[in-house]
């Protein structure tokens, strides 16, 4: 009887060790199935955010010199406010309203609209470039993305992905190259080029937390490429997702 | 005429009061001639520094294009086949003329980066137009089709480039994409113009345009004539010209840009303060002839004694004043006219003389800066101060001699 049993449960054991291995030799199949366009709409499902407040540390490093800025940010999916809090910037503010950036100084009460050529510099001397922190959300709108291949990076496996620009769109960045965790579905690395080919700015992440159902960067470092011994850090000290944040918030008014 | 007499003896006895008085209205003509030298001089200088560097004579571009040139846009440009159309050269007083495409641009070198402009330039064009030929420190310039560049000699000093080093100028093109300009530094050059010296990058007009994705276009042409004074016939007829290949093209004339309207607008600054160099003068008389008159004031009571009349009084007053004034300005005319004279020839050098960069103070040229003859000013500054001298020695003449002669001796 014992030996019937365990006959039957051995059957049935192998029978679920059977359907165990063809599960997990069917997953990397489906999931490497993915288009490209899967991959990016999955990364930004995680990374962006319907509205967030966030305290943020930003820290510029040129040669041996670092220089460390704190800052509050408020952010939806159309605009953003930044608020500076360390005790040289503080009371500086970034109001991204839609296409337009806006910057507020204290010191000079005075109310700028970066735009035209001020857009390429670094954004308070950072890697970081005004332009930067204008970019569309939606990539998938402006680029045509490509896998091209799968990568370790770090010691995770990351879906490698090329994205060109659709024609007659403005874009910043003529193509990009992404590394997309393929479990967490978060970006790990992106290279971002110009038209002629040259590589102008890396981004890579170097933490990702998990908050709830979500994978998100947590700290990131922007190389600017045509510039030697430059980078900066991002560290995002606290986070709190779909916050309540008042529409006047995104207001010009609210930035004096 | 025995009173005139009097008022050039009167003169001569107190001559240290009259030498004092007289210096302190010649440094005033002084003043002013050799301010209005410097600043007709400076004007002039920096009229054809614009034109010799940055605006030629006569600018060809698409009104919609000038509206906006500060921002330097990649829209409203001229496609070069509809140039090719017109016969500039037809122009009365042409002698050249230069396609370019200017683009706003960050110069990199590898370590730090500055805003620049970049212009897009047919090399035998530019010097055509621009006298840059025999303005080069080191190198020489490009070629079209040569990824090479030429910039200020500053410039280049300030991110510690030489001749043969590479540089990336980073682009928005037309579509806003980031695009790069590798190149070598083939030409430094250093001129009048500050803007060219410290922001200007030229390179081959072919690579600007692959580079910027626009096409055979450019941002205007730039014309050259034979003087700055046929530029509105030649606008007029240059106009006629174009209006029959496209209508959106207009001429602007070298005054009409804004740097010329600014310094247009600092002259107007400059005769508001020689009006308060005249001013000053002014009072300076009138104080010192009321001085004079209370110091003479047991004099004049005197003179009244002797029977002497009001109006002989004042008219003594007025001719001794008179010819201080008349002293003071020859003795600042001719001292200014040496001064002129010096700086029409040989100019100052600010920058060494103050050991500062005068263009960080608007000064619109750089190196030295020479004066320029202006025979009006000296004729105005004349005739102000013997007219300051003789009207304001009226008044005190009379509150001296309407004085009691008693009272008028016993003054102290």
């Amino acid at each position: 009887m014992l030996l019937v049993l365990n006959k039957k449960m051995h059957k049935w054991l192998a029978g679920i060790l059977g359907c165990l291995c063809l599960v997990l030799l069917l997953l990397p199949q489906h999931t490497s199935a993915m288009t490209a366009e899967e991959i990016i709409q999955r990364r930004d499902s995680n990374e962006y955010v319907q509205t967030a407040i966030a305290d943020v540390e930003m820290v510029i490093i040129n040669n041996n010199r670092r220089i460390t800025k704190t800052m509050t940010s408020y952010a939806d999916r159309e605009n953003a406010l930044v608020i500076f809090t360390n005790p040289r910037d503080r009371g500086t503010k970034f109001l991204k309203r839609g296409e337009e950036l806006w910057m507020f100084f204290p010191d000079a009460e005075d109310l700028v609209k970066i735009s035209g050529h001020m857009l390429n510099q670094g954004m308070m001397g950072s890697d970081f470039s005004y332009q930067d922190i204008m970019e569309s959300d939606k990539l998938t709108d402006l680029y045509e993305f490509k896998l091209i291949g799968e990568e370790e990076m770090d010691g995770r496996m990351c879906y490698v992905l090329e994205g060109t620009a659709l024609p007659d769109k403005e874009v910043a960045y003529y193509r990009r190259i992404s590394w997309v965790d393929k479990e967490r579905f978060v970006g790990l690395r992106e290279e971002l080029y110009a038209r002629s080919g040259r590589l102008l700015k890396v981004m890579t992440t170097t933490k990702v937390e998990q908050f709830e159902d979500r994978w998100y960067p947590v700290e990131a470092v922007m190389e600017d490429r045509l510039r030697k011994n430059t980078s900066t850090e991002l560290v995002i000290k606290s986070i709190e997702f779909n916050a309540t944040i008042p529409p006047e918030t995104f207001t010009l008014e609210n930035l004096r | 005429m025995f009173l005139t007499k009097l008022a050039f003896k009167n003169l001569a006895r107190h001559r240290t009061r009259t030498l004092a008085v007289g210096l302190i209205i010649a440094f005033a003509v002084f003043f002013y001639i050799m301010y209005d030298s410097l600043m007709a001089g400076m004007n002039e200088m920096s009229y054809e520094a614009i034109i010799d560097y940055e605006t030629g004579h006569l600018q060809i571009a698409a009104s919609a294009y000038w509206e906006e040139e500060e921002k330097l846009p990649l829209d409203h440009l001229i496609p070069l086949d509809l140039l090719r159309m017109t016969s500039l050269a037809e122009v009365q007083g042409y002698q050249g003329s230069s396609a370019e495409l200017s683009f706003q641009a960050r110069l990199n070198n590898g370590i730090n980066e500055l805003p620049v402009v970049g212009r897009g330039v047919v090399p035998e064009e530019l010097m055509s137009v621009f006298p840059l030929s025999d303005k080069f420190v080191e190198g020489k310039m490009f070629a079209l089709g040569e990824h090479k560049v030429v910039m200020g000699k500053r410039l280049a000093d300030l991110l510690d480039l030489d001749i043969g080093d590479f540089v990336t100028l980073l682009v928005r093109d037309k579509h806003s994409t980031f695009n790069t300009i590798e190149a070598e530094v083939s030409g430094l050059v250093h001129t009048i113009n500050p803007n060219v010296n410290n922001f200007v990058v030229y390179v081959p007009l072919d690579i600007a345009q692959e580079a910027l994705a626009v096409g055979d276009a450019v941002s205007k042409v730039v014309v050259r004539l034979e003087r700055k004074e046929q530029a509105p016939l030649a606008s007029a007829q240059l106009e006629d010209k174009l209006r029959a290949v496209a209508a959106d093209l207009a001429v602007y004339k070298w005054d009409d840009v804004d740097a010329i309207s600014f310094s247009r607008y600092a002259a107007a600054e400059n005769r508001i303060i020689l009006g308060i160099i005249l001013l000053i003068a002014g009072i300076a008389i009138i104080n010192t002839v009321i001085l004079a008159a209370l110091e003479r004031m047991r004099e004049i009571g005197t003179m009244k004694a002797m029977g002497l009349e009001v109006r002989e009084i004042v008219y003594l007053f007025v001719m001794e004043s008179t010819g201080i004034g008349l002293l003071g300005g020859l003795i600042g005319v001719v001292l200014g006219a040496l001064e002129v004279w010096y700086m029409v020839r040989h100019g100052i050098d600010f920058a060494a003389l103050v050991q500062l960069d005068m263009t960080s103070f608007g000064v619109p040229v750089v190196g030295r800066i020479y004066g320029k003859w202006n025979p009006n000013a000296f004729i105005t500054v004349f005739a102000f101060a013997v007219a300051v001298s003789f009207l304001s020695s009226i008044l005190p003449g009379y509150w001296a001699a309407a004085k009691d002669p008693i009272q008028a001796i016993q003054h102290r």
